[in-house]
C-alpha cells in the first residue's frame, strides 16, 4: 500500500534523492535511465537475473509466434502479480519494466491477435501506474482495452489509482460520451474495496460517478456500521441537496439490515416524516418500537400512533406514554436519587459567599429586590425538576417557622413576582400530575403578576411533555385575551412553552389575532409571535408567517423601535429554523418592509433559516455584514454575529473555526458587535465548557463596556450550564466580589451561577444530542430566543421581561443515560463513559472513547462524552447510549464463573 | 516571538483592553486577581494556541478529509477577507503603534534587568537587580501576571524599579544551537549498502511524518523512534546525516555528552527544553548521538554526578513516553554499545525499533570503496577487488580511512594518481592502527 508510487516509490534505490528535491517527472526518468545503466553492475544476482528475464519477456512479446507471445505475457503477468512491495518501494518487476514502457506500448499498436492484445493491455495498464503522465489516465485507458476480470489481483494500489482516474474521466465525459464501460469497472472496484475494509474508498468512488445508491447492494452485515458512519459524517460537509442524498443511502442501508433505531435517527436528521413513519411502522418488534419512541420523544417529534400496526390497546398506551415524555420526570428523579442529590439547595449554597472575600457578603443589601429576583431564578434553576426546594415549595414544618412559600414570593416586587410564581413551574418541571396542583393556588391570587406567573408556570411544567388531558390549553386559553397585559403575556408565553414544536392549531387560531391586531401593545404581540414561532418551529407555516409580516407592516416606525419589536422578527425567524431556502419568499417581503426593521428582519431570517446547516456562504455573508462600521441606531449586526454562531454550530470543525472568526470580530468590531460576540460564543459552546472559550469570556467579563461584560458573564453561565464546572464557578465567584457594587452585573453573575449549577448539574442545554448527530429544533429555538433577549440586556433581562429566561426550559434535558429492562424498569448495568473519539473512516475497530471510567447506570454524560456497555450480558436496543436505552438479555451470554 | 521585551504584554486581547483595564482601575480599586499567582501557567503559547487549526480526522486520504479540509480553508479565506477589509478601513497597526508607544513611555528607558524573587500580591513584588539588594516594588498593570513566576527574569524601570516587562527565556540558547540549519552534505547516495537499514529508518521516521494516514489505515501507532547500533564506523552517524539532508522536517541534533551539565537539574531541563522546542517546530526529528553517555544501565550511583546523569536519562525516558502527545516528533538514537544501555530506554513503546549496523559484507564493501574512490584519480593498475575480498574485518570508516590514506601517500610523493601500492600501504597502516587500540595478547 505505497502512498503514491510516483512520489516516494523510489525507496531503496536511493539514487532518487540525489540532490534533486523535486525533479519534474521526465527529468527524473531520464536521470533514472542513466543511473540504471551505471548501477547495473551492483544489482544483486537475484535482481540481475530477474531483470534479464523480464527483458527477455519483453523481447518475446514481439515474437513471431503467437504461442511464444502468449507465454511471455503470461509469465510477465505472473511476475508482477507475485511481486510484493514494501511501503517505500516499487515492486521490483515494475521497476525493471519501466524502461520498456514505451516499447510495450509500441508493440501493442502492432499486435494482431485480440486475445494477446488484451493481455498486453493489462500489463501496460499496470505499468502506467508508475509511468503515466499526469492527466493522461493511461492506466484507465489500457484497462478498458484489457481483459475483463479480477482487477483486485493486481494489488490495492493499482485499484486505487484506477479509481482516481475513473473519477476524473467521468467528470470529463459527462453528458458527452456514454459511461457504461466506466460503470462496469466501478462495479468491479466497489466490491473489491468493500471486501478489503476500504468502504470510504468505495463511497468516494461512487460519489465521483454519481451513483451512490449502488452502494446499498454491496454492503453486508460486517461493514454497514462503518459505512454508514462514514456516510453520515460525510453529509455534514456536503452542499444542500447532496447531503440528503447521502443520508438517504445511509437510511436505506440501515433499513436493509433492520437497524430501525439507527434508521430512525437518520430519518430524523433528514427531517423526513415519511421515513420516520415508515420506519416506525415497519418495525415489528414491540420492544424496539418502544426504543423508537424514546428516540422520537427526545427529538420532540409526536407521531400519530393510530395508523401504526399495533397488536393491542395496551401497547398503544405504553408507546403513547413514552412518546409523550410523561416518564421523563420519573427517569430524571431516578438519576437524582441514584446520585444522591435530591436534597434541595438554596441560592447561598451556590453563591458560596464564604469562599469570597468579605466585602461581597457585606454588599449584598444593595438593591435587594433585584438580588431577591436573582435568588428566585437561581433557586429555580438549581432545583429544576426536583419537585422540592426551600423557597417556593417549603414544607409545612418550615412555614410554621415563618418562611413559607408565599413569603418568598412577596419578597419580590411587581413583575418580579411573576417570575417568582413561574419559578415554581421550573421546580416541578415535567411533572404534570404532581406539579399543576401546586401551581394552582396562585390562580386565586388577586395580584395580576402572580397570576401571570402561575400561567407561565403551567406552560413550563408542560414543556416537552404531552399529557392526554391537555391541561395547559385548558388552563391558559382564557387568559390570553384578558385586559391586563402581564397576564396576557404569561398565558401566551405559557402556551408557547407548552406546545413548542407541536403545531397545535387551536393555539394558532388563538394567537394570530393578537399578532395582527395593531391595537395590542408591541410586547404582547411580540410574545405572541415568538409563541407561534415556537409552536410552528421549522414548519414554514404560511398563515403564521403572513400574520407576523402583516403586523410588521402595520406597526408604526415608533413601535418597531421598541425593544420587544425584535421578538416579532424572531418569531418569524423561528418558523424557518433550519429550513434553508424555504425562507426565500418571506425574505423578499422582508426587503420591502420599513427600513427601520427590514435589515434586522433579513438578518434574523437568514440566521434562523440556516441555523445548524454549516452553510459557509451564509457565514460569509453574515461576516460581511459585521465588517461595516455603522452609525448608531442600526441594530442588525448583533443578530448577524449570533447568526454566524448558529450557522456554524452544525459541525465541530466549522464551530472551532467560527470561534476563531469571532476573535477577529472582537478585535475589529464596534461596540455593538463586541456585545454580541460573547453570546455567540455562548451558544457555540453551550453546556460545553471549552477552556479556550472560557478564557475569552473570562477576559471579556472584565471589559470596560458594561454590556460586553454582562453578555460575557451570561455566556459563562451558558457554556457551563448544568455542568457544575468548578473553574467557571470559581470565575463567577470572583466576578461576584468584583461587581459587588453593580446590581445589574451582579444580577447577571447570579443568573450565570444558577445556570452552571442548573438541575444540580444533571441538565444540559445543548440542542444537539444522539452523539451530536441530531439537532432538536425546539431546544435550539429556546436557546436562541433567550439570546435574542440578551441582545438587549438592559431593557429585557434587566428590565421587566426577565422571564424571557424561562425560554431556556425548552432546551433543558437531563444529560443522562438510563438503562431500562424489558418492562421499562431501571436496570443497573456497568458502562464505560469517556471522551468520544472520531473514528469515522478508520480501519479496524478503533476505540470510540478515551479516558473512560466505568460506572453503573444511571450515569451522567457530559457534552462530548460517549458511553458503551461494559457487560456482554445485555444487548442495547439503541446503538447510541443516551437518554433512555432499553436492554435485552444477550442470548449468547455465558456466565463467567471466574469473575463471579 | 523569541526573546524580547514584547513578552511582557498581556496575551492578545482586543485593542481596547488595555485602556479598559486602566479605566477600570479607576472605577474599582483592585483589578481582578489573576487566577493564580506564583507558578507559571502551563504555556498556552498565547497567539499560537489560538491560531492553531483544529485537527482534521480521519488521516486517511479520502473525500471526507478533503471536504473537511476545504471547510477549514473556506473559513480561513473568510477570515482573510474580513481582516484585509478591516485593515483597509482602519488599520490596526496605527492603533497598536499608539498603544505600544504609550506603554514604552511608561516603561521608561533605559530599562534594567532583574530577577523576580517573590510575588507579594497582585500588584507588588520583591525583585532583585543583578548587582544590588532586593526591593519591594510595583508591578505595572500591563504586565501579564499570569506569566510571572518567582525566579524569572524581568525588566525593570530604571528609576523606580517597578516591574515593566518579562524577559521570556523562550528557548534555551543551548537548544537553539542544536537545530540543524544547514543540511549536511551527506545524502543517501553517499551510503554504501545498508539498504534494509535505510528502508527501516524511512519507515519509522520519515513516513510517519509525511504519510501518517498509512499507519492509521492499518490501525497501528507509528514508532516513536529508532535506535541505530553497531560497531564504530559502520555509518550510523552517516545515516542520520542523510536523513537530515533529505527531510524537510526540523532536525535537532545532540550528542549524549552535551546533555551532561555542570549544575544539578540542568541536564534534565535541557532534555525537556529540547523536546519542547521539537514539539514547537514539529514535524521534527531529534537525533541523539552516542546515547550511551547518559543512557547506561542504572545502578547504585555513588557520586552526585552519576546520579545527575541518571536523572537526565529519566527525563529522557519521560519525554519518550510523551505524557503530552508528541505526534510529530521522532527520535533517532545512536550508540556503539547497545548492550550497556538501560533496558527501560529500549523497551517497546519508547524506542521500539532497533536497527543494527553490521560490518559491511563484500558487496557493501565494494560499494563503499566505489563511493570513496569516486572522486579520486586512480592509476590503471588499481584493483580494489583485492581489498574487497580480504578476510580482514573492515568497517565503513576503515575503508574511508584507507582511501584517504592512500590519497595522502600519493600526495606525499606528488603523484597525480593513486596506485595499487598506495592502497596496500594504506591498508596496512590502517589495520595496524586499528590493532594498536587493543593491545594484542592481553585478553587472549
Ligand atoms: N556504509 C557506509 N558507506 C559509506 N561510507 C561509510 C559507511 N559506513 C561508514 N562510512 C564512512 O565512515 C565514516 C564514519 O562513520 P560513522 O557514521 O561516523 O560511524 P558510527 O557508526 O560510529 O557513527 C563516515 O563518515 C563514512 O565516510
Ligand atoms: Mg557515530
Amino acid at each position: 500500500m505505497a502512498p503514491d508510487p510516483k512520489e516516494n516509490g523510489s525507496g531503496v534505490d536511493r539514487m532518487d534523492h540525489d540532490k534533486q528535491p523535486a525533479p519534474n517527472k521526465s527529468a527524473q526518468k531520464d536521470g533514472k535511465k542513466k543511473k540504471d545503466e551505471k548501477k547495473e553492475e551492483d544489482l544483486s544476482e537475484e535482481d540481475a537475473a530477474l531483470k534479464e528475464q523480464l527483458e527477455l519477456y519483453v523481447e518475446r512479446v514481439n515474437d513471431q509466434n503467437p504461442g511464444v507471445q502468449k507465454m511471455a505475457l503470461e509469465s510477465m503477468r505472473q511476475e508482477i502479480r507475485t511481486a510484493t512491495s514494501s511501503m517505500t518501494s516499487v515492486p521490483k518487476p515494475l521497476k525493471f519494466l519501466r524502461p520498456h514502457y514505451r516499447t510495450l506500448k509500441g508493440y501493442y499498436e502492432t499486435m494482431q491477435i485480440d486475445e494477446l492484445k488484451m493481455l498486453l493491455a493489462d500489463i501496460i495498464s499496470v505499468l502506467a501506474l508508475t509511468m503515466s503522465e499526469e492527466n493522461e489516465r493511461e492506466s484507465l485507458h489500457y484497462r478498458l482495452l484489457g481483459t475483463v476480470g479480477d482487477i483486485g489481483s493486481w494489488g490495492h494500489e493499482y485499484v486505487r489509482n484506477l479509481a482516481g482516474e475513473i473519477g476524473v474521466e467521468f467528470q470529463q465525459r459527462q453528458n458527452e460520451k456514454p459511461v457504461d464501460d466506466l460503470m462496469d469497472l466501478v462495479k468491479q472496484i466497489v466490491p473489491f474495496h468493500v471486501k478489503h475494509n476500504a468502504e470510504p474508498e468505495a463511497v468516494d468512488l461512487l460519489m465521483e460517478v454519481e451513483s451512490l445508491e449502488l452502494l446499498i447492494g454491496y454492503i453486508d452485515k460486517g461493514n454497514y456500521k462503518r459505512t454508514c458512519s462514514y456516510l453520515t459524517s460525510f453529509s455534514s460537509y456536503m452542499p444542500e441537496p447532496d447531503d440528503i442524498l447521502v443520508l438517504d443511502v445511509a437510511y436505506q442501508i440501515y433499513r436493509k439490515f433492520g437497524k430501525y433505531p439507527d434508521a430512525m435517527r437518520v430519518a430524523l436528521r433528514m427531517d423526513n416524516i415519511q421515513y420516520v413513519k415508515s420506519t416506525f411502522k415497519d418495525c415489528t418488534d414491540f420492544l424496539e418500537k418502544q426504543q423508537l419512541c424514546y428516540i422520537l420523544a427526545r427529538q420532540g417529534v409526536s407521531l400519530d400512533l393510530d395508523d401504526a400496526s399495533l397488536a393491542s390497546e395496551d401497547q398503544k398506551e405504553a408507546l403513547q406514554e413514552i412518546i409523550s415524555n410523561s416518564r421523563l420526570s420519573e427517569g430524571y428523579l431516578t438519576l437524582a436519587r441514584d446520585l444522591d442529590v435530591m436534597e434541595p439547595k438554596v441560592p447561598e449554597d451556590i453563591y458560596k459567599a464564604h469562599l469570597v472575600d468579605g466585602r461581597a457578603s457585606a454588599g449584598a443589601s444593595v438593591d435587594s429586590a433585584r438580588q431577591n429576583l436573582a435568588a428566585t431564578f437561581v433557586n429555580a434553576l438549581v432545583n429544576a425538576g426536583f419537585g422540592q426546594d426551600k423557597l417556593m415549595t417549603a414544607t409545612n414544618l418550615e412555614s410554621s417557622a415563618g418562611s413559607s412559600a408565599s413569603n418568598w414570593l412577596f419578597k419580590n416586587k411587581e413583575h418580579g413576582k411573576a417570575s417568582a410564581a413561574a419559578s415554581l413551574g421550573l421546580i416541578v418541571l415535567w411533572d404534570v400530575d404532581g406539579g399543576l396542583p401546586q401551581v394552582d393556588k396562585y390562580f386565586y391570587s388577586n395580584d395580576n403578576h402572580v397570576i401571570a406567573g402561575a400561567l407561565l408556570a403551567v406552560g413550563i411544567v408542560n414543556c416537552g411533555v404531552r399529557n392526554e388531558c391537555d391541561p395547559a390549553y385548558a388552563l391558559l386559553y382564557e387568559s390570553v385575551n384578558k385586559e391586563d397585559s402581564t397576564i396576557r403575556i404569561g398565558a401566551i408565553m405559557g402556551l408557547g412553552l407548552a406546545y413548542a414544536g407541536s403545531q397545535k392549531e387551536e393555539v394558532l387560531e388563538l394567537l394570530t389575532p393578537i399578532v395582527t391586531d395593531s391595537k395590542v401593545s408591541v410586547d404582547v404581540a411580540g410574545f405572541a409571535a415568538v409563541s407561534l414561532g415556537l409552536i410552528y418551529v421549522g414548519s414554514c407555516n404560511e398563515e403564521v408567517a403572513q400574520s407576523i409580516l402583516h403586523a410588521l407592516m402595520e406597526r408604526s416606525e415608533n413601535e418597531l423601535g421598541e425593544p420587544m419589536a425584535r421578538f416579532l422578527c424572531h418569531g418569524l425567524g423561528l418558523l424557518y429554523l433550519g429550513k434553508q431556502d424555504d425562507v426565500d419568499a418571506t425574505m423578499e417581503v422582508a426587503k420591502t418592509l420599513n427600513p427601520k426593521i427590514s435589515q434586522y428582519l433579513q438578518v434574523t431570517l437568514d440566521a434562523c433559516a440556516y441555523a445548524g446547516t454549516g452553510n459557509v456562504l451564509k457565514v460569509q455573508r453574515l461576516l460581511g455584514l459585521c465588517a461595516d462600521h455603522l452609525d448608531k441606531g442600526e441594530s442588525h449586526q448583533a443578530p448577524a454575529v449570533v447568526g454566524i454562531a448558529l450557522v456554524a454550530m452544525a459541525e465541530e470543525l466549522g464551530l472551532e473555526m467560527a470561534i476563531r472568526s469571532l476573535e477577529h470580530l472582537l478585535q475589529y468590531g464596534e461596540q455593538n458587535i463586541r456585545r454580541a460576540v460573547p453570546l455567540a460564543l455562548g451558544i457555540l459552546s453551550v453546556s460545553n465548557p471549552r477552556i479556550a472559550v472560557m478564557d475569552t469570556l473570562s477576559r471579556l467579563s472584565h471589559d470596560s463596556d458594561a454590556e460586553v461584560a454582562m453578555a460575557a458573564t451570561m455566556s459563562l453561565g451558558l457554556i457551563g450550564a448544568g455542568t457544575n464546572n468548578a473553574r467557571i464557578a470559581g470565575m463567577l465567584r470572583n466576578l461576584s466580589s468584583y461587581y459587588y457594587k453593580d446590581p445589574s452585573l451582579l444580577f447577571c453573575v447570579r443568573i450565570a451561577q444558577g445556570l452552571v449549577h442548573m438541575g444540580k448539574g444533571l441538565l444540559t442545554l445543548n440542542p444537539y444530542h444522539s452523539d451530536r448527530f441530531l439537532l432538536s429544533n425546539v431546544a435550539l429555538a429556546g436557546v436562541v430566543t433567550f439570546l435574542v433577549g440578551c441582545l438587549d440586556m438592559k431593557s429585557i433581562i434587566l428590565g421587566k421581561y426577565h422571564y424571557v429566561l424561562y425560554y431556556l426550559v425548552l432546551a433543558m434535558q437531563p444529560r443522562m443515560l438510563i438503562t431500562v429492562d424489558q418492562d421499562l424498569k431501571p436496570l443497573s448495568v456497568p458502562v464505560r463513559v469517556g471522551q468520544a473519539v472520531d473514528v469515522v473512516g478508520q480501519a479496524g475497530r478503533p476505540k470510540t472513547i478515551t479516558g473512560f471510567q466505568t460506572h453503573t447506570t444511571p450515569v451522567l454524560l457530559a457534552t462530548g462524552d460517549r458511553a458503551e456497555l461494559a457487560t456482554e450480558k445485555y444487548i442495547p436496543l439503541s446503538s447510541v447510549l443516551e437518554g433512555f436505552v432499553i436492554l435485552k438479555p444477550n442470548p449468547d451470554y455465558q456466565h463467567d464463573h471466574l469473575s463471579s | 516571538m523569541g526573546q524580547g521585551q514584547s513578552g511582557g504584554l498581556p496575551r492578545p486581547g482586543p485593542p481596547g483592553d488595555k485602556k479598559a483595564e486602566e479605566k477600570k482601575e479607576k472605577k474599582y480599586e483592585p483589578a481582578a486577581p489573576p487566577t493564580r499567582v506564583g507558578r507559571k501557567q502551563r504555556k498556552q503559547k498565547g497567539p499560537e494556541a489560538a491560531a492553531r487549526l483544529p485537527v482534521v480526522t480521519p488521516a486517511t486520504k479520502c473525500k471526507l478529509r478533503l471536504l473537511k479540509l476545504e471547510r477549514v480553508k473556506d473559513y480561513l479565506l473568510m477570515e482573510e477577507e474580513f481582516v484585509t477589509n478591516q485593515e483597509r478601513l482602519k488599520p490596526q497597526e496605527d492603533k497598536n503603534e499608539e498603544d505600544r508607544s504609550k506603554v514604552d513611555d511608561l516603561r521608561g528607558s533605559p530599562m534594567s534587568v532583574g530577577t523576580l524573587e517573590e510575588i507579594i500580591d497582585e500588584n507588588h513584588a520583591i525583585v532583585s537587580s543583578s548587582v544590588g539588594p532586593e526591593y519591594y516594588v510595583n508591578i505595572l498593570s500591563f504586565v501579564d501576571k499570569d506569566q510571572l513566576e518567582p525566579g524569572c527574569a524581568i525588566l525593570m524601570h530604571n528609576k523606580v524599579l517597578s516591574v515593566v516587562g518579562i524577559l521570556q527565556d523562550e528557548v534555551d540558547p543551548m537548544v537553539s544551537v542544536m537545530k540543524v540549519e544547514k543540511a549536511p552534505l551527506e545524502s543517501y547516495a553517499d551510503i554504501g549498502g545498508l539498504d534494509p537499514q535505510i528502508q527501516e529508518i524511512k519507515e519509522a521516521v520519515e513516513l510517519p511524518l509525511t504519510h501518517p494516514e498509512l499507519y492509521e489505515d492499518i490501525g497501528i501507532k507509528p514508532p516513536k523512534g529508532v535506535i541505530l547500533y553497531g560497531e564504530p564506523g559502520t555509518g550510523k552517524t552517516l545515516l542520520a546525516k542523510a536523513v537530515a539532508n533529505s527531510t524537510s522536517a526540523t532536525f535537532l541534533r545532540v550528542v549524549g555528552s552535551e546533555l551532561i551539565q555542570k549544575y544539578l537539574g540542568d541536564g534534565p531541563k535541557l532534555v525537556r527544553e529540547l523536546f519542547r522546542v521539537a514539539d514547537e517546530l514539529s514535524p521534527s526529528i531529534v537525533f541523539i548521538d552516542e546515547i550511551d553517555a547518559v543512557g547506561t544501565k542504572r545502578y547504585d550511583a555513588h557520586s552526585g554526578g552519576e546520579r545527575e546523569i541518571q536523572r537526565t536519562m529519566l527525563e529522557l525516558l519521560n519525554q519518550l513516553d510523551g505524557f503530552d502527545a508528541r505526534g510529530d516528533v521522532k527520535v533517532i538514537l545512536a550508540t556503539n554499545r547497545i548492550e550497556s544501555l538501560d533496558p527501560a530506554l529500549l523497551r517497546p513503546g519508547r524506542i521500539d525499533r532497533k536497527i543494527e549496523f553490521p560490518l559491511p559484507d563484500i558487496k557493501t564493501r565494494r560499494r563503499i570503496f566505489q563511493i570513496h574512490t569516486s572522486r579520486m584519480t586512480l592509476a590503471d593498475d588499481v584493483n580494489l577487488e583485492e581489498f574487497v575480498m580480504t578476510k580482514d574485518e573492515f568497517s565503513g570508516a576503515d575503508i574511508k580511512a584507507i582511501c584517504t590514506e592512500a590519497g595522502l601517500l600519493a600526495l606525499r610523493e606528488r603523484r597525480m594518481k593513486v596506485t595499487q601500492v598506495d592502497f596496500k600501504k594504506a591498508k596496512e597502516k590502517v589495520m595496524y592502527k586499528k590493532k594498536e587500540g587493543v593491545p594484542e595478547g592481553l585478553y587472549m
